[in-house]
């Protein structure tokens, strides 16, 4: 019993440092913005921001369009980087040039990148002059709804390299032998992938997983720097919902979308945690 | 055959992930009137993304260490925030997942839930609280304002968390039985077996912490200490040309550390040559 408790207080010496930095920058502050919500000046109003707030247009729109940004480019970033993962682990070897040019769209800031997208998606930019050739009409990148499209490929790009490392990594750790035996009972390599590779790397989808989430927060910064402030309605965001709010100080306003967003992502996770719990192999 | 197509669709991928680099470098060393006509939106021509400088200029590279010597100032105080946070974060954070990977004690799930939570949270919502914190802490206008919250950041714990999961149960208990402390196998035995992953985080951290926009705008009163990812945002459309330069030198470091542990973050291919 004692050896347990002392073993408790290691544990709990190894996180401390950890704790107190995080209790001062993160949780308090969060509570901070928690108490905000619920007040409008000095008077404590409950849930009355709340309720505002899902009678408000913009936001609206905004949490109409992160739904849409999410459920298309969170899928579509996870399948693309896996099946490339699975593309390069089929390679015997590989020089390490290829897999190090992966990293580089997280490595690029994105304040050089803005002039080079400009000149890909502009009006009269590359895909159009390549569209036009092929006597396609030209799509307004910058002003019509294939912004979101824009957008997507751009998350896509920036972050494909790096699901696909994540990926990678985690495929080097299925050892072989479980392959060979498979194949042994005669599992073509599509039930290779399904039932030997996914429960295999399960705790690495749930990593990929939590990294896009949190990339897709970070977009924000290309849409800021492709649009500015107010982007066109395709591409309103929640954080450009906040931020401008951020911008005129609405607190209230400020900090219940803010306690939506974190509920949303909390919701989401708690599924993907459970369901890791019950599937992850390595426990 | 089969091989070759396959080695065609890898350098096209490749390609693609590179096109920017590539593109960035080659205008670099661009004169600054190619680069206008490449980039003027107005005339209503389609756009010709020229890789190949028509005559190779210095000019540039010229304009910022010599005529701006603002930049190079920029690019210090990048350096100032970026490296205590990402050793910080290395430390704290390694300490932390080892505990939340190998270690049991009450809460622990729990615990790591709320430290995902709070990874994800989006930094709009944690920005102003912040501020109040820092104000009351009188670290405003002061560098640790954004080193301390990125050190603790629980971005790490996550990433390492799932590097130490990965290695057997049997070696930490084998140590324990041998009398080691905790201490000694975290040294010992789990910071050597994660080394790619203390790789990983030192390159993800740095890239963060080198792009920082937000937090100096609103913690820094005095524009000379902006770091120079504010600056790049700032010189706007006028000045392409010193975006190219000053683009490609912001990019150095992270290239550097980068190609530095690279080998680390790959051997995940040659694991599974095994």
């Amino acid at each position: 019993m004692t050896r347990k408790r002392k073993d408790y207080f290691t544990a709990f010496l190894f996180i401390l440092p950890s704790l107190i930095g995080i209790a001062i920058f993160y949780i308090v502050p969060y509570i901070i913005c928690f108490i905000k919500s619920l007040y409008i000046g000095q008077n404590f109003v409950g849930l009355t921001n709340y309720i505002q707030l899902f009678s408000n247009n913009t936001f609206l729109l905004a949490l109409k369009n992160t739904a849409v940004f999410t459920v298309i480019a969170i899928p579509l970033l996870m399948v693309i980087s896996f099946l490339l993962a699975l593309f390069l682990n089929s390679f015997e070897k590989i020089s390490s040039f290829f897999s190090s040019s992966f990293l580089i769209p997280v490595v690029v800031p994105i304040a050089s990148l803005i002039c080079v997208w400009q000149v890909v998606f502009d009006d009269y930019g590359a895909v159009n002059g390549l569209l036009n050739t092929l006597e396609f009409y030209t799509v307004e990148f910058f002003s019509s709804e294939f912004s979101m499209v824009m957008i997507i490929f751009i998350y896509v790009w920036k972050y494909c390299g790096f699901c696909v490392i994540l990926f990678t990594a985690g495929l080097a750790n299925v050892p072989k032998s479980l392959y060979e035996s498979a194949r042994l009972d005669g599992a073509n390599s599509f039930q290779l992938v399904t039932k030997v590779t996914i429960p295999m790397i399960t705790p690495t989808v749930f990593f990929v997983f939590l990294m896009e989430i949190i990339y897709s927060f970070k977009i924000f910064r290309e849409v800021f720097a492709l649009f500015g402030d107010y982007p066109n309605e395709n591409v309103y965001f929640l954080q450009n919902f906040i931020n401008n709010n951020y911008y005129n100080l609405n607190y209230p306003r400020l900090s219940s979308a803010s306690i939506i967003l974190s509920l949303f992502i909390i919701i989401v996770l708690l599924v993907f945690f459970i369901f890791e719990r019950k599937h992850s192999v390595s426990e | 055959m089969k091989k070759i197509i396959k080695y065609i669709f890898l350098l096209l991928i490749t390609a693609i992930f590179l096109f920017p680099v590539v593109f960035m470098i080659a205008c670099s060393f661009m004169s600054s009137s190619q680069i206008s006509e490449m980039l003027d939106f107005a005339n209503g021509e389609y756009k010709n993304l020229n890789m190949i400088p028509e005559m190779f200029s210095l000019e540039q590279f010229y304009q910022v260490f010599f005529r701006r010597p603002e930049y190079l100032l920029k690019f210090w105080n990048s350096v100032i925030v970026t490296f205590p946070t990402v050793i910080g974060q290395v430390v704290v954070s390694s300490l932390a997942a080892f505990a939340f990977a190998k270690l049991k004690f009450p809460f622990r799930d729990k615990l790591f839930f709320a430290y995902i939570v709070l990874l994800i949270l989006p930094l709009q919502v944690t920005l102003v609280p912040n501020y109040i914190i820092l104000d009351n802490m009188d670290l405003l206008n002061n560098f640790l304002a954004i080193i301390l919250p990125g050190t603790f950041s629980a971005f790490g714990i996550c990433l390492l968390r799932q590097s130490i999961k990965y290695i057997p149960d049997s070696s930490i208990e084998a140590a324990r039985i041998d009398g080691a402390s905790y201490f000694k196998i975290f040294t010992r035995i789990i910071l050597p077996q994660i080394k790619s992953g203390l790789v990983t985080l030192t390159l993800l951290c740095f890239i963060d912490n080198w792009n920082v926009v937000e937090q100096p705008l609103i913690y820094f009163d005095n524009s000379t200490m902006y770091p120079l990812s504010i600056m790049m945002s700032e010189i706007g459309n006028s000045d392409y040309g010193i975006i190219f330069a000053c683009g490609v030198m912001f990019m150095i470091p992270a290239l550097i550390i980068y190609f530095y542990g690279h080998r680390d973050i790959d051997l995940s291919f040659s694991d599974s040559e095994k």
